[in-house]
């Protein structure tokens, strides 16, 4: 029998969570290009500093403003998210996002809720607007690119690192290539253990990063905190950004709908809700 | 002449064809132990339930690398 080829493992922080790394056949320096690459991109995304490139779309409303590739390719994943959802996952949340308290990252802590603030999220296509080399936002919009952004850069990062990896950015992951034992890299999913190749999970919950009341995950329809019945769902899809997209959308379907929806969207799935009934 | 043939050989064509797509659809009836698809690992999709998995995916017994997770 053939021992298995040895894992070299990177992990850090970045986008205020956990990320780690995994590969085969690849020098463990290529990881750490891969933390500066997370590191790089999560400072150019991120909402909570003024001066990051997506802060200076945010704060130029109504003008076109010149953008990298990168958050060219990140905001047409979100007009991309916006279809597959049928308006779902709504990355023009962010007024609600900031009226329910989430101004400045979770370590920071939340700030004021003024939940009567809150609207439903325009639909995106009508206050985002991207071409090539530029985008503009409408007034009175703001973008956030939170889980959307994590699942990209997961896609993004298995094809940079090579053929044999796994990328965990907070739980949005991407296994690419056949793992230690040729079938598959060994992923966590709700207690069991699947083997993922080429194939992507994503947790979407309203456990975690909430405050008084409220919580990070915006229900564009009615722009409050969600609360459909479901909390938790976790999903494996064909790729990192699928799964982010198909756990939002679950969680946000409720648990009428969620798992027939998983069904037709999801290779695996876990849904669970409310334990108050 | 030639018409009149014409339209027999259409009508027991389709007479033909009718009797032969009953025959067949009769024999075969739906299974009714035939296995749900996309199959089920364990249990249903029930609320905190057993994860569904896809025939895409496989199970294993090994530790997990890494999980996903809530963050």
């Amino acid at each position: 029998m053939r021992p298995e080829p040895a894992v070299v493992a990177h992990h850090f922080e970045a986008m205020g969570t956990a990320c780690s790394l995994f590969a085969i056949g690849i020098p463990e320096s290529r990881l750490f290009d891969g933390e500066q690459w997370v590191q790089q991109l999560a400072s150019r995304f991120t909402r909570f500093s003024a001066d990051s490139e997506l802060s200076r779309l945010n704060a130029r409303a109504g003008e076109w403003v010149e953008v990298s590739t990168e958050l060219e390719a990140v905001l047409r994943a979100a007009g991309r998210a916006y279809e597959m959802s049928a308006g779902l996952v709504n990355a023009a949340v962010l007024p609600s996002m900031l009226a329910a308290g989430y101004t400045r990252t979770f370590k920071a802590g939340a700030t004021t809720v003024v939940l009567g603030r809150a609207r439903p999220a325009p639909a995106l296509p009508a206050v985002l607007h991207v071409r090539l080399g530029s985008a503009r936002i409408e007034p009175g919009a703001g973008v956030d690119l939170g889980g959307i952004a994590k699942g990209w850069m997961a896609d993004r990062l298995c094809e940079v690192i090579g053929p044999n990896v796994v990328v965990n950015l907070g739980g949005d992951l991407r296994a690419a290539g056949a793992g230690p034992r040729g079938h598959g890299w060994p992923v966590g999913v709700a207690g069991l253990t699947l083997l993922l190749r080429n194939q992507g999970a994503a947790t979407s919950s309203v456990r975690r990063r909430k405050w008084g009341g409220a919580h990070h995950l915006i229900d564009p329809r009615s722009g409050l905190p969600a609360d459909t019945g479901l909390e938790e769902v976790s999903v494996v899809a064909a790729g990192g950004f699928e799964a982010e997209v198909v756990a939002k959308t679950a969680l946000l379907l409720g648990p009428e709908v969620a798992p027939a929806y998983c069904a037709g969207h999801a290779l695996a799935w876990w849904l669970d809700g409310r334990h108050d009934s | 002449m030639r018409p009149v043939f014409l339209k027999v050989a259409a009508t027991v064509l389709t007479i033909g064809a009718t009797v032969a797509s009953a025959v067949f659809v009769s024999s075969h009836v739906k299974n009714p132990a035939a296995p749900l698809q996309p199959s089920v690992l364990t249990g249903t999709s029930a609320l905190g339930g057993a994860v569904v998995v896809g025939p895409l995916v496989q199970p294993t017994n090994q530790s997990p690398i890494t999980s996903t997770y809530a963050s």
